[in-house]
């Protein structure tokens, strides 16, 4: 008896990163899982199956509304319903420097096209399954960066603040329909990606001395907060958003 | 009045015969006790033991009788009684025992802390909520020192002993989940509950400090803030109309409040799920308050 039985989840952006994590941890409480990126997300599956989940990918650029209509047609096909939404997919995470007078116009642009209205597209699309049920719950992705204004990656932290306002404005707006919008802000994450660049040394570990929990953070530490405002345990709480990074941040 | 000696038996743990707490009002003598629900179906805490404040009756007695529904073994600190819900945790399969003792008393914390720790071999989980909560109207300058005093010795410094008589336990593990129950009048600044609010908001501060105080004992320290939540007490006041009416309309989920409501949440800082989230606030009110 898993906390999502019956459930069918999105997760945008579980090819690689943290997505896999959330993908797995929904399935492995019962949901059947559709993953979404415009990366191959085989292997994400793969892992979900062979754990005794259900999952499928589609191939989708969550910034194109048509590529978003057809994924969340093809989960309702799929599972017959689609109940829970995890906003994950996003540009210029990967810990790049950029000073902000040397952002393109066009690399803004894609941050935003990519982190909100992606988040947006989605929502938008699945809304009118979730309010045919008079239920959903809607996970979006922000980040710490917010709250710590981190410098050098201006587009993405600003993409980010989007995401945090967003949710309290759905939230207000989609309560009367039974739906549930909350974020989750993680911190610097320890993904695969992050774990084979060299040219960062020391900064995963710098980032853990500041932490109340003296440690790195791995995408697991982030399944649980997850699983929790995909289930009924949360259903009262609405338009919030949880910081996950050990105590980095304090909100 | 001890229920039952030594560890409590943890599933993980590897000792196969089930101990089970032999309860005093079973009749029974050693040897033979309730089978321990925890047996039967995985909880998410199963093998904590969990100590609640305020729990003889309010919303504490849902996060007691929660938190044993998950496995955890629950003792009650309370200024009144407890035993109602004791009875209830055990006829529902759990454990748990209670003791009179007021927050506010640094050294019956400590005896009733070192109660629990013979009694069920030790202590994992924190809940902070006792908390004197008067909703009576009481304008700033009609607030006595005495009163101001009070509220601040219950309900700040009272979360503080209890933290103060578990922490060489939880250390012993490098383990402890401590959970703080603030307010979202800290959020919304109601008039007329001065004392009340200010006690609330100190509560937060508290929470972030101690989470980076302990943070490398293994002791991870959140807060809830409910929003107005529909008790008996709560009820019983006449003007729970007018509370109801203003409140509701301002939330994304408009209906009251219910204490069932906070379980989850509870839970949800009581277990493993959250282990790598510290110091952190998160406001249960339907979205009234978004933070």
């Amino acid at each position: 008896m898993g906390k999502l039985d019956g459930k069918v989840a999105i997760v945008t952006g579980a090819a690689s990163g943290i997505g896999p994590a959330y993908a797995q941890g929904l399935a492995a409480e019962g949901a059947k899982v559709m993953i979404a990126d415009i990366e191959p997300s085989e292997a994400t599956v793969k892992a979900i199956r062979a754990a005794g989940g259900v999952a499928e990918s589609r191939r989708c650029d969550v910034s194109d509304e048509r590529q978003v209509a057809a994924l969340i047609r093809d989960t309702e096909a799929a599972f017959g319903g689609l109940h829970i939404l995890v906003n994950n997919a996003a540009v210029f995470a990967r810990y790049v420097a950029v000073p902000l007078d040397q952002i393109s116009a066009e690399d803004w642009e894609r941050a935003f096209a990519v982190n909100v209205r992606g988040s947006f597209l989605c929502v938008k699309a699945a809304l009118p399954i979730m309010r045919r049920q008079r239920y959903g719950k809607i996970v979006n992705i922000a980040s710490g960066t917010v709250f710590k204004g981190v410098p050098m990656m201006l587009h993405y932290v600003s993409t980010k603040g989007a995401i945090i306002a967003m949710t309290r404005s759905m939230a207000n707006e989609l309560g009367r329909d039974g739906i549930r919008v909350n974020a989750i802000a993680p911190g610097l994450t320890s993904t695969e990606y992050l774990k084979g660049r060299n040219d960062i040394p020391g900064v995963l570990e710098a980032m853990a001395k500041t932490r109340a929990i003296g440690r790195q953070e791995d995408p697991q530490d982030l399944v649980g907060a997850c699983v929790f405002f995909c289930s009924p345990d949360s259903d009262f709480i609405t338009g919030q958003t949880l910081v996950v990074d050990g105590g980095g941040v304090m909100h | 009045m001890m229920q039952f000696r030594g560890p409590h038996p943890s599933p993980a743990s590897g000792r196969g015969a089930c101990r089970s707490p032999v309860s005093h009002d079973m009749g029974e003598a050693g040897g033979e006790g309730v089978t321990h629900k925890a047996e039967e179906k995985m909880g998410r805490l199963d093998g904590k033991v969990a100590i609640v404040t305020g729990a003889a009756q309010g919303i504490g007695a849902y996060y007691a009788r929660g938190l044993a529904a998950e496995g955890a073994w629950v003792a009650i600190a309370d200024i009144e009684p407890a035993d109602r819900v004791v009875a209830e945790v055990k006829k529902a399969g759990g454990e748990a025992m209670s003791e009179i003792c007021d927050v506010s008393d640094g050294a019956a914390v400590a005896r009733f802390v070192g109660a629990v720790d013979e009694a069920y071999g030790g202590v994992d989980i924190l809940v902070n909520n006792a908390s004197l909560a008067r909703m009576d109207r009481t304008p700033v300058e009609e607030l006595s020192a005495a009163e101001w005093d009070r509220y601040f010795a219950v309900n700040v410094r009272g979360m503080v002993e209890c933290v103060k008589a578990v922490l060489p336990i939880m250390r012993r593990k490098q383990y402890g989940k401590i959970i703080n129950i603030t307010s979202g009048t800290v959020w919304n600044g109601p008039p007329n509950m001065l004392h009340y609010v200010s006690t609330k908001g100190a509560i937060l501060g508290m929470t972030r400090a101690l989470s980076t105080e302990l943070g490398k004992d293994g002791i991870r320290v959140n807060a809830i803030a409910p929003g107005l939540t529909s008790t008996d007490y709560i009820k019983g006041k006449n003007n729970y109309a007018d509370y109801l009416a203003a409140i509701a309309n301002t939330r994304s989920i408009q209906r009251e409040e219910v204490p069932e409501d906070l379980v989850g949440a509870c839970i949800f800082f009581a277990s493993p799920d959250s282990d790598f989230v510290t110091g952190q606030c998160l406001v249960v009110d339907g979205g009234a308050i978004k933070h």
